[in-house]
């Protein structure tokens, strides 16, 4: 069957290179919902907006454009399933549609290299494409389901930047401009058949972003401990992200919070990718889970 | 900058006043800050939301309201060379709520961009520069994941500059274009010898 949908695929790094479970099963469950993934060949890191936003601008603008162009070349719109390459690669191609002297700005560093942005394509976050019933919808989804994950109590994390700041955004579905207590993920996490689960400080940030993490690990471990200690009341049995880099955070961080504070959460954390993935019937074998730094077989033996 | 107070000495050049001098201030700065960011700091009224909605608040000394005041009053020196600057996680709510309509995140990395310039900058910015120069990829793909994506029936690398080398040269010509490199090597240098 021809995919309705085609978008050129934007991997990012964190997925690809460090959970890429959540890449095969974004290609794998895209598909089972009418959505081909092309790969968009010779991508490189967005670049993260943390990082290069903080050194220049300019630099950060250039080298997501770049992305763009390979983009406009395949006459795609872009599809990516990581917040921060959400704030690159969007946020960028906005700017450069709507400043004509950013953009000129940015064509005199491409044309070095024989590229041109034009402006022609768009970007989404798969989790947009998923919640819209224009493309999927919860609906479809639900049919998608053939291993519903009942009794698992899930948690969301939506993360900053793929909904912040909001006066930037511009999504098909306004539920997701609802930056302050959004609820469209946890409408997707019951369409898996799963109980999602409320917290305290829900909208709260993972704390790695901005370069934190890696200037001083202790104060971004200590914003992912506040939010873990939250989970932690809310008595959940796994937690859903649609950011690699947050997934990282809170996955391997809890690792990391154990050495440095003494405590202990054992807390799954999955891409919703990978959820949709284990209630489409793919297996853990097929999403690379014993790759996550906290174990997710309590989870697996609830949903499996 | 510091003014006498009529102490002894010793003490004098231990103490500085409280006061804000007309030579500390440089207009020049709040117009640099307000086009990289293409926000209006100086539409502030100081009233704290800002603050009040940031998760590193809590957790450290880091203000963004007195950054944004120490942009409208042009004190340069007294913002880039706080080490608090770089504690913003770049969340947005801020932004998501300022009643002024200003993107105090925005006006955040405008002066760390001025802050670069005057080569202050956390070493692990650098790295991530360094790393992209040479993969494309600010989190380039290991041994272990390589193993695990074969397994998973995938290519051992992901269908970027990894495999698709020949378009790092022209990654490496964006980066030259701004000295991005030679700059990021040389601060590392500097730093870790």
């Amino acid at each position: 069957m021809e995919a309705k949908h085609k978008y050129a695929f934007y991997l990012g790094c964190i997925a690809p290179n460090r959970y890429p479970g959540s890449e095969a099963a974004a290609i794998k469950t895209s598909r089972k919902l009418g959505i081909e993934l092309v790969p968009l060949k010779g991508a490189s890191c967005c670049p993260a907006p943390g990082a290069f936003g903080s050194i220049d601008l300019n630099v950060w603008y250039a080298m997501a454009a770049r992305n763009l162009v390979l983009a406009e070349q395949m006459k795609m719109d872009i599809a990516l399933l990581c917040n921060g390459c959400y704030k690159s690669i969007w946020e960028v191609n906005h700017k450069l549609k709507h400043h004509d002297e950013l953009r000129d700005g940015v064509n005199e560093v491409l044309k070095t290299i024989d590229m041109e942005y034009k402006g022609s394509i768009n970007v989404y976050h798969l989790a947009e494409l998923m919640y819209d019933d224009k493309i999927v919808g919860p609906a479809k989804i639900r049919d998608s389901v053939t291993n519903p994950l009942t009794g698992a109590r899930i948690a969301v994390h939506y993360g900053c930047h793929l909904i912040k700041p909001r006066k930037d955004r511009e999504f098909e579905k306004t539920e997701i401009l609802n930056t302050e207590n959004p609820t469209w993920m946890e409408e997707l996490v019951a369409a898996l058949g799963a109980t999602p689960v409320e917290y305290r400080q829900k909208m709260m940030c993972c704390g790695a972003g901005g370069g934190v993490r890696g200037y001083d690990i202790v104060h971004a471990l200590d914003i992912a401990n506040e939010k873990l200690i939250n989970l932690k009341e809310a008595n959940v049995d796994a937690l859903t992200d649609i950011c690699p880099f947050c997934q990282l955070q809170f996955d391997r961080g809890q690792i990391e919070i154990k050495e440095k504070f003494g405590v202990e959460y054992n807390l799954p954390v999955l891409h919703f990718c990978e959820l949709l993935g284990l209630a489409q019937g793919m297996s853990p074998q097929d999403l690379a889970l014993d790759l996550h730094g906290i174990s997710c077989e309590p989870f697996l033996q609830k949903v499996l | 900058m510091a003014k006498t107070k009529g102490y002894p000495e010793a003490l004098e050049t231990k103490l500085r006043d409280r006061y804000m001098y007309g030579d500390d201030s440089h207009p020049e700065f709040t117009d640099s800050v307000e086009k990289i960011s293409m926000s209006i700091p100086h539409m502030c009224y100081q009233c704290g939301t800002c603050t009040a909605s940031c998760p590193s608040a809590p957790r450290s000394s880091y203000r963004i309201r007195k950054f944004v005041r120490r942009v409208v009053l042009g004190l340069e020196n007294e913002a880039l060379t706080d080490p608090d600057l770089w504690l913003c996680t770049t969340c947005y709510s801020c932004t998501d709520r300022c009643p002024r309509d200003i993107a105090p995140t925005d006006v955040i990395m405008a002066m760390r961009n001025l802050a670069f310039k005057r080569d202050i900058i956390p070493v692990n910015f650098l790295k991530t520069v360094q790393a992209i120069y040479t993969t494309g990829h600010g989190v380039p793909n290991n041994d272990v994941n390589r193993a695990a994506r074969v397994k998973l029936g995938m290519d051992a690398d992901p269908p970027t500059t990894h495999t698709y080398k020949e378009f790092i040269p022209g990654i490496q010509k964006i980066l030259d274009y701004y000295k991005l490199k030679a700059n990021a090597d040389r601060i590392v240098k500097e730093r870790e010898g």
